[in-house]
C-alpha cells in the first residue's frame, strides 16, 4: 500500500512538470498494410518493400520516370551480356555509424541468391528475382562484379528493388535479429515498430544524398517519417481530410472529387502496373470456341465501367502490357463494344440462346466483377459472379497446365518492373504459373524464350509487339485496364511525387 | 392392463394441465403489449422475406452504373422509385434489404432448428444415461466452447467455401453446444422427478422416458434460448457476411450490404446504413419478443 | 477451493487443448488453399524454387508428422515459426497480445461500470417508467450489430464532430517507453497526462463498440439477482431492525446480488478477447483479431495453431477464474 502511495506521489509530480511534446516536423503516411518484416531479403511483399524502401538504399534506383539511376553504386557498366560491373559509391554509412563497402554489396546478393544463405539452412524467398545470377565478385575495393549464367536484360531493373544490408551487422544480430531491426544505408532510420500500428523513422543524418541522378540530393527534408496502416479506405480518406496524414494510399475512386474539393488535401495518380483482365479456360467445352471469346470482348463496354466505377482513373488495354511497359504493341485492335455483333458471334458458335458461364473473382473486386457481369448478361452471356478466397482460387486457376474447371476468372497481375518478362511470360507460356487460360501458342512460346535473352533492345521490343500482335488476336483472356494509383496528399507536402512501381519515397518530401 | 390404463390416464392429464398451462402462458404474452407488438414486427419481417417478389420495387440485382451511388428520395438527386437509393452498382437498396430479409430469416432460423435438434438429442442422452456417454458429450462440448465463435466459423468457411448450406453448417458446428447444455441440465433434474421415476418403474423404455416424459417438461426453457438464440445467429452471419465469407453475389446479404456500403460511408452514407437499421429491427424484435416469451413461458424468470 | 480440485481443474486443460489442437489441424489439413502461392503471388519462379520455400517452411512433411512435431514443441514453448512474418509465432502473438487485452478490459470496466448502477436502479424501481427504459435500452444493446454501430460511432465522433481520432492506438507526439505494454497504465507510470488522454480518446470507441452488448447482458443478470436478493429474509429482517434502504441496499444486497455478475462477466470476457476482430478491423485496432483473421486468408497455419490454443487457455482459465469469484463471494458454495 506504501509503495502504491509513493508511486501514486511521484506520478502525479511527473504530470506536473511533464515535457512538452517535441515539436519534430511528422510527415504521415496513411498506409494500408504493415510490413511482414524489417529484413529486405526475407519476404515477397509489396507493402513491405514500399515502407524499408525509405531506410535502406539498393545498388539501383527508378527515378519519377521510371528510368533506371544509379543509387549506392556511383556507375555501372554491361562489361558483356552476361556480365555486369557496378562502381561502388565511397563514403556511404550505414545507420549504425559504419561505413558501406563492395563486400558488403557483395553478402548482400549473395544473401539473396545462394542456397542456404540466410542461416538455418533457409534459402531467401527473393532468390527466384534475381534470376540467373551465378556469382558476384569483389574485383577491387570499390567493384562489384555480377555474373549471370545466361543472358538477363532484366537484372537492372529487378535491382532497384534489392536493398543493401550491412554484412558485419547481419553477422552480429543473424536472421533472426533482422526481423524487427533496421541497419540500412537509406534517408531515414528506425526509430520504433508499433508491430500492426505504425512505424516510426527519423532523418539520418549521415545520409549520403541519394543517388545524383535524382535532385535535390541530401538530407531528408522532414524530421520524421511515419508510416501509419490504416487498412480501412474510409478511415485512411478520415484521416487524411482531419490533417492527421499527409499522404494516403489506394485512394478509392468514388473518394476523388471528395478530396479535391476539401480545403486541406488534393489528389495525385500516377500511371499503375497492374494490368486486369478476364482469363477464359481454353479447357473448357464453352470458351475452346473463338467466337465466344470474341463474344465477351464485344460483349464488354470497358469505357463504362473505367468510367463509372473506375472513376476515369484507368487506361484501356487491348493487350496484357501495360501502357508503359517496355515493348508495349501500341497499334492493337480494339475489341469494340458492340452486344449485337456479341450476340451474332454467339449464334455462329452455335449458341443463339445465349450461354451460361460463372466468373470466379476474389471480394476486392466483386464490385467491378458485378459490373462486368451485368454486362456480360445483356449480350447473352449469362455470368454469375462466384466470390471466393484468392488462396483457393489460386489453386483452381493456376494449375500449371494441370486439368481446369471454371469458366472465367476475373484477375489482374502487377508487373512493378515495367519489363515484359513479368508479366508476359507468366501468364502466356505454354503451362505457366499465371496461365490460367491455359493458352499455349508455340508462336509465343518461341518469340517470349527469345526476347528474354536478347540483347539488342529494339529487337526485343520488336518480339514483344510480334507475341502481343499473336495474343490479342488468339484472344485467351480479354485484356481490361491498368487502374492508376490514386494517392491522397496534404496540401501542406511538397517535393514529393507518387511512384509508378507504387515506392511512396519520401526522401525529398517536405511539410510547409 | 391396469397399467396401460393408469399409464394413458397420467398422460391424458398431464396434457390437459399442460395445455391449460400453455394456454395461460400464451395469455399473459400476449398481455406483453411491447413482445406482442415485437412478435407482429417478426411475423412482418418473415412475411416480407415470402413475398419478396410480390413488394421489391425492382429486381434485387438489377445493376445500372448511370445509377450508381444515388441518394435516398428526399435528397437531391434522389427519386421516389428508389427510396432508399441505390448502391455502388445501381441496385435499389429498399429491393435488395427486402430480398436480405430471407437470407437472414432463413439462416437463422435453419441454424437454430439444426442446432437445437443435435442439441436436444445430445443433452437428453448426456443427462439421461450419464456416465462415460455424458462424459464423452461434455468434453466435446468443453473443447468447442474453447474456440472463439467467429473465429471457429471463419476457419470452416475457409475450409468448405463460401456459400449458403455452408454458413449454416459452419454455424451449427458450434451452436448445437448452447442447447445441448441446457438440455442436459434440465434432464440431470427431471430425470430424478418422480413422475420419470413412476414412469420407469413401469417399465418404459429409455426411448420413451426421455422423449415423451422428460422432452415435453423442458421444451419451455429450450424454445426460449432457441428464440434468443437465433438473433445471435442473425448477428453472427451479418458479421461472416461483413468479413466477406457470405452468400454469393448477387443474393442480397444485409451483412454483406454494410460491408460493401461501408468504403462508401463519407460519400453515400445511406448505402452501409439502412441494412445495418434492417439488421437491428429485426434483431431488437426478436430479442424483445423472446423476452416476453421466457417471461410468460419460463416460471423461473418471472419478475 | 482444495488443492486436489485445483489440480483437477488443471488436469482437465489438457483433453481441451489437445481436442483444440486436433480440431485446428484437421480443418487446416481439409483446407485448401497453398500458402506458397500466395507467399510468391505475381511472380515469377522456377518450380525448384517454389520446393525450396516449401521445404523452408517445413510444408513439404506428411501431415501427421507435422502435428507431432507441432505438439512436441508447443508443449516446450515453441509454436513455430510464422510464415508470412518469418519471426517466431510466440513473439508475433505477444506484440499483439497487449493491444488485444487491454481493449476488452477497458470494454469490461465500461460495461462494469454502467451495468451494475443501471441494474441496481432499475431492480429497485421495478416496473417503473426507468425500469422498461433499461429493459428495453439493454436489448437494444444486444441487438446492435458491433460492426454497424462502430462505423455509425466513427463517422459521428472521428468524422463530423472530430473529436476523436480515426484509428490507431496513440498518436505520434507520445513516445511511451514501454513497461507494461498497457498505454493507459504505461502512460501513467511514465508521467505524461497528456499521452494518456491521447491514448484513452482512441481506445473509447472501441471499447463501448466491444463492450455494449456485454453491458447489456450484465444489466439483466444484476437486475435479476438484486430482485432475487431484496426478495430475501435476511433483508426483510434487517428492514425489521430498522437499518437505513440505503444501507441495506448498498451493503448486504448488492454484495450478494453481484455474485452473478461477477462471474457471468468473467465468463463473458472470455467472448470479449476472442470476440473483437470485427471491433479491430473498423477501428484499426492493432490487436490480435485481425491478425488471427489475416492469417487465416493467407494460410499462416504456425499464427492460427497458436493463436487458437491461446484462445482455449483463456477461455478455461477464465471459467475457472468465475468458480473461483463464486466461492469468495459467496461463502455459502462450496466449490
Amino acid at each position: 500500500m506504501k509503495t502504491m502511495s509513493r508511486l501514486l506521489a511521484v506520478s502525479v509530480l511527473a504530470m506536473a512538470t511533464a515535457a512538452p511534446i517535441a515539436n519534430a516536423q511528422d510527415l504521415i503516411v496513411g498506409f494500408t498494410q504493415d510490413a511482414a518484416t524489417l529484413d529486405p531479403g526475407n519476404h515477397r511483399n509489396r507493402e513491405t518493400e514500399t515502407i524499408i524502401r525509405n531506410m535502406f538504399d539498393g545498388i539501383l534506383t527508378r527515378d519519377s520516370a521510371m528510368s533506371i539511376q544509379p543509387e549506392l553504386a556511383a556507375s555501372y557498366t554491361q562489361v558483356s551480356p552476361t556480365v555486369y560491373d557496378f562502381k561502388i559509391r565511397e563514403g556511404v554509412k550505414f545507420h549504425d555509424g559504419s561505413n558501406m563497402t563492395a563486400e558488403d554489396v557483395k553478402f548482400t546478393l549473395d544473401r539473396l541468391t545462394r542456397e542456404g544463405a540466410m542461416g538455418n539452412d533457409q534459402t531467401s524467398p527473393r532468390k527466384s528475382l534475381l534470376g540467373p545470377i551465378e556469382s558476384v565478385e569483389v574485383t577491387d575495393a570499390t567493384t562489384v562484379r555480377v555474373t549471370l549464367s545466361e543472358p538477363w536484360p532484366l537484372l537492372p531493373a529487378m535491382l532497384p528493388f534489392q536493398e543493401i544490408v550491412s554484412k558485419n551487422f547481419v553477422e552480429t544480430v543473424g536472421t533472426e535479429g533482422m526481423a524487427t531491426q533496421a541497419n540500412g544505408t537509406g534517408p531515414f532510420k528506425l526509430v520504433d515498430w508499433r508491430k500492426g500500428d505504425s512505424i516510426i523513422m527519423e532523418r539520418f543524418d549521415d545520409y549520403y544524398g541519394g543517388a545524383d541522378g535524382i535532385q535535390p540530393a541530401g538530407k531528408a527534408c522532414v524530421d520524421r517519417a511515419i508510416f501509419k496502416i490504416i487498412p480501412e479506405s474510409a478511415s485512411r480518406v478520415a484521416a487524411l481530410l482531419a490533417g492527421d496524414v499527409h499522404i494516403i494510399n489506394e485512394l478509392p475512386p468514388f473518394a476523388v472529387e471528395q478530396v479535391k474539393n476539401s480545403q486541406t488535401a488534393d489528389v495525385m495518380t500516377v500511371n499503375g502496373t497492374r494490368s486486369f483482365f478476364i482469363a477464359m479456360n481454353l479447357e473448357g467445352e464453352t470458351f475452346d470456341d473463338i467466337q465466344v471469346r470474341q463474344a465477351v470482348a464485344h460483349a464488354l463496354d470497358k469505357d463504362l465501367i473505367i468510367d463509372r466505377i473506375l472513376g476515369g482513373n484507368a487506361a484501356s488495354i487491348s493487350g496484357i502490357l501495360s501502357p508503359d511497359a517496355f515493348g508495349k504493341n501500341t497499334d492493337l485492335p480494339e475489341y469494340s463494344y458492340d452486344p449485337e455483333k456479341a450476340r451474332a458471334l454467339l449464334a455462329e458458335a452455335g449458341f443463339p440462346d445465349g450461354i451460361e458461364v460463372t466468373m470466379d473473382t476474389t471480394g476486392a473486386f466483386k464490385d467491378t466483377a458485378e459490373a462486368v457481369a451485368s454486362l456480360l448478361t445483356r449480350a447473352g452471356i449469362n455470368t454469375k459472379v462466384a466470390v471466393g478466397e484468392a488462396a483457393i482460387l489460386n489453386e483452381k486457376w493456376r494449375t500449371q497446365g494441370g486439368p481446369k474447371e471454371g469458366d472465367m476468372y476475373f484477375t489482374s497481375w502487377g508487373n512493378g518492373s515495367l519489363d515484359p518478362q513479368g508479366i508476359f511470360v507468366p501468364t502466356h507460356v505454354t503451362n505457366a504459373r499465371g496461365n490460367s487460360a491455359g493458352y499455349s501458342s508455340d508462336k509465343v512460346d518461341a518469340l517470349l524464350d527469345a526476347a528474354a535473352t536478347e540483347v539488342d533492345r529494339e529487337k526485343r521490343a520488336a518480339m514483344y509487339q510480334e507475341a502481343e500482335a499473336i495474343a490479342n488476336a488468339d484472344l485467351p483472356y480479354v485484356y481490361l485496364w491498368v487502374p492508376q494509383d490514386i494517392y491522397g496528399v496534404s496540401k501542406r507536402l511538397s517535393g514529393w511525387q507518387p511512384s509508378p512501381d507504387s515506392r511512396i519515397n519520401l526522401h525529398d518530401a517536405c511539410l510547409n | 392392463m391396469t397399467a396401460v390404463m393408469r399409464e394413458g390416464e397420467a398422460v391424458a392429464n398431464t396434457a390437459a394441465a399442460e395445455e391449460s398451462i400453455f394456454r395461460r402462458n400464451l395469455h399473459s404474452f400476449a398481455e406483453n403489449r411491447l413482445a406482442l407488438g415485437s412478435a407482429i414486427v417478426v411475423l412482418l419481417f418473415v412475411l416480407m422475406a415470402i413475398f419478396a417478389p410480390l413488394i421489391a420495387p425492382h429486381d434485387p440485382a438489377e445493376t445500372d452504373l448511370f445509377r450508381r451511388l444515388q441518394p435516398p428520395a428526399w435528397m437531391p438527386g434522389g427519386e421516389w422509385s428508389y427510396l432508399l437509393g441505390c448502391d455502388a452498382l445501381g441496385r435499389d437498396i429498399l429491393s435488395r434489404i427486402i430480398y436480405g430479409a430471407r437470407i437472414s430469416i432463413f439462416i437463422g432460423a435453419a441454424v437454430v432448428m439444426v442446432a437445437t435438434t443435435i442439441g436436444i438429442m445430445a443433452g437428453l442422452a448426456a443427462g439421461y444415461f450419464r456416465g462415460w456417454v455424458d462424459v464423452l458429450i461434455s468434453r466435446v462440448v468443453d473443447i468447442l466452447l474453447g474456440f472463439p465463435y467467429l473465429i471457429f466459423a471463419i476457419g470452416l468457411m475457409a475450409m468448405m467455401g463460401p456459400g449458403l448450406i455452408n454458413i449454416i453448417l459452419a454455424l451449427v458446428y458450434k451452436e448445437w453446444v448452447i442447447p445441448c447444455r441446457v438440455v442436459r441440465g434440465e434432464t440431470l433434474v427431471t430425470r430424478e422427478l418422480e413422475y420419470v421415476e413412476a414412469a420407469r418403474a413401469l417399465g418404459a423404455s429409455g426411448k420413451h422416458i426421455m422423449l415423451r416424459e422428460i422432452l415435453p417438461n423442458i421444451l419451455s426453457p429450450v424454445i426460449v434460448v432457441s428464440t434468443i438464440r437465433m438473433a445471435h445467429v442473425i448477428i453472427l452471419e451479418a458479421s461472416l457476411s461483413f468479413l466477406g465469407l457470405g452468400v454469393q453475389p448477387p443474393t442480397a446479404s444485409w451483412g454483406a450490404m454494410v460491408a460493401d456500403g461501408r468504403a462508401f460511408i463519407l460519400q453515400a452514407w445511406w448505402v452501409s446504413t439502412f441494412p445495418g437499421v434492417a439488421i437491428l429491427l429485426l434483431v431488437l424484435a426478436i430479442n424483445v419478443a423472446s423476452q416476453g416469451l421466457r417471461d410468460a413461458f419460463d416460471p423461473r424468470f418471472h419478475e | 477451493m482444495s488443492l486436489a480440485r485445483f489440480i483437477e481443474r488443471l488436469l482437465q486443460l489438457i483433453p481441451v487443448l489437445l481436442g483444440v489442437s486436433a480440431i485446428v489441424f484437421v480443418m487446416i489439413t481439409l483446407t485448401p488453399g497453398d500458402p506458397v502461392e500466395i507467399m510468391i503471388g505475381d511472380q515469377i519462379v522456377t518450380p525448384e524454387q517454389e520446393e525450396a520455400l516449401r521445404r523452408d517452411l517445413g510444408l513439404d512433411r506428411p501431415m501427421l508428422e507435422r502435428f507431432g512435431l507441432f505438439l512436441g514443441n508447443a508443449v516446450q514453448g515453441d509454436f513455430g515459426e510464422s510464415f508470412y512474418h518469418r519471426r517466431p509465432v510466440a513473439e508475433v502473438i505477444a506484440e499483439r497480445l497487449p493491444a488485444t487485452i487491454e481493449l476488452s478490459l477497458v470494454a469490461l470496466l465500461v460495461a462494469l461500470f454502467t451495468a451494475i448502477p443501471l441494474g441496481v436502479l432499475a431492480a429497485i424501481k421495478k416496473n417503473s417508467i426507468f425500469d422498461r427504459m433499461a429493459t428495453v435500452g439493454s436489448l437494444l444493446g444486444v441487438s446492435l450489430p458491433g460492426f454497424w454501430f462502430g462505423i455509425l460511432l466513427l463517422m459521428l465522433f472521428a468524422v463530423h464532430l472530430q473529436i476523436l481520432p480515426v484509428s490507431g492506438r496513440i498518436g505520434f507526439s507520445s513516445e511511451i517507453e514501454p513497461i507494461t505494454h498497457f498505454l493507459l497504465i504505461d502512460t501513467l507510470l511514465r508521467g505524461r497526462p497528456d499521452a494518456f488522454l491521447d491514448a484513452l480518446s482512441h481506445i473509447i470507441l472501441p471499447a463501448i463498440t466491444l463492450g455494449l452488448p456485454m453491458t447489456a447482458i450484465l444489466m439483466r443478470v444484476t437486475r435479476t439477482s438484486m430482485l432475487e436478493v431484496l426478495r430475501q429474509d435476511y433483508i426483510t429482517f434487517a428492514e425489521a431492525k430498522g437499518l437505513s434502504r440505503h444501507r441495506i441496499l448498498w451493503r448486504h444486497a448488492l454484495k450478494n446480488a453481484l455474485i452473478p455478475t461477477v462471474s457471468v462477466a468473467a465468463i463473458e470476457t472470455g467472448s470479449l478477447l476472442g470476440g473483437n476482430m470485427i471491433v479491430e478491423t473498423v477501428f484499426g485496432w492493432p490487436g490480435l483479431g485481425r491478425l488471427v483473421v489475416e492469417s487465416i486468408f493467407v494460410r499462416n497455419y504456425p499464427l492460427v495453431q497458436a493463436a487458437v490454443l491461446f484462445y482455449a487457455v483463456t477461455y478455461v482459465l477464465l471459467n475457472f477464474i468465475a468458480d473461483i469469484l463464486y466461492t469468495v463471494l459467496n461463502p455459502r458454495v462450496k466449490l
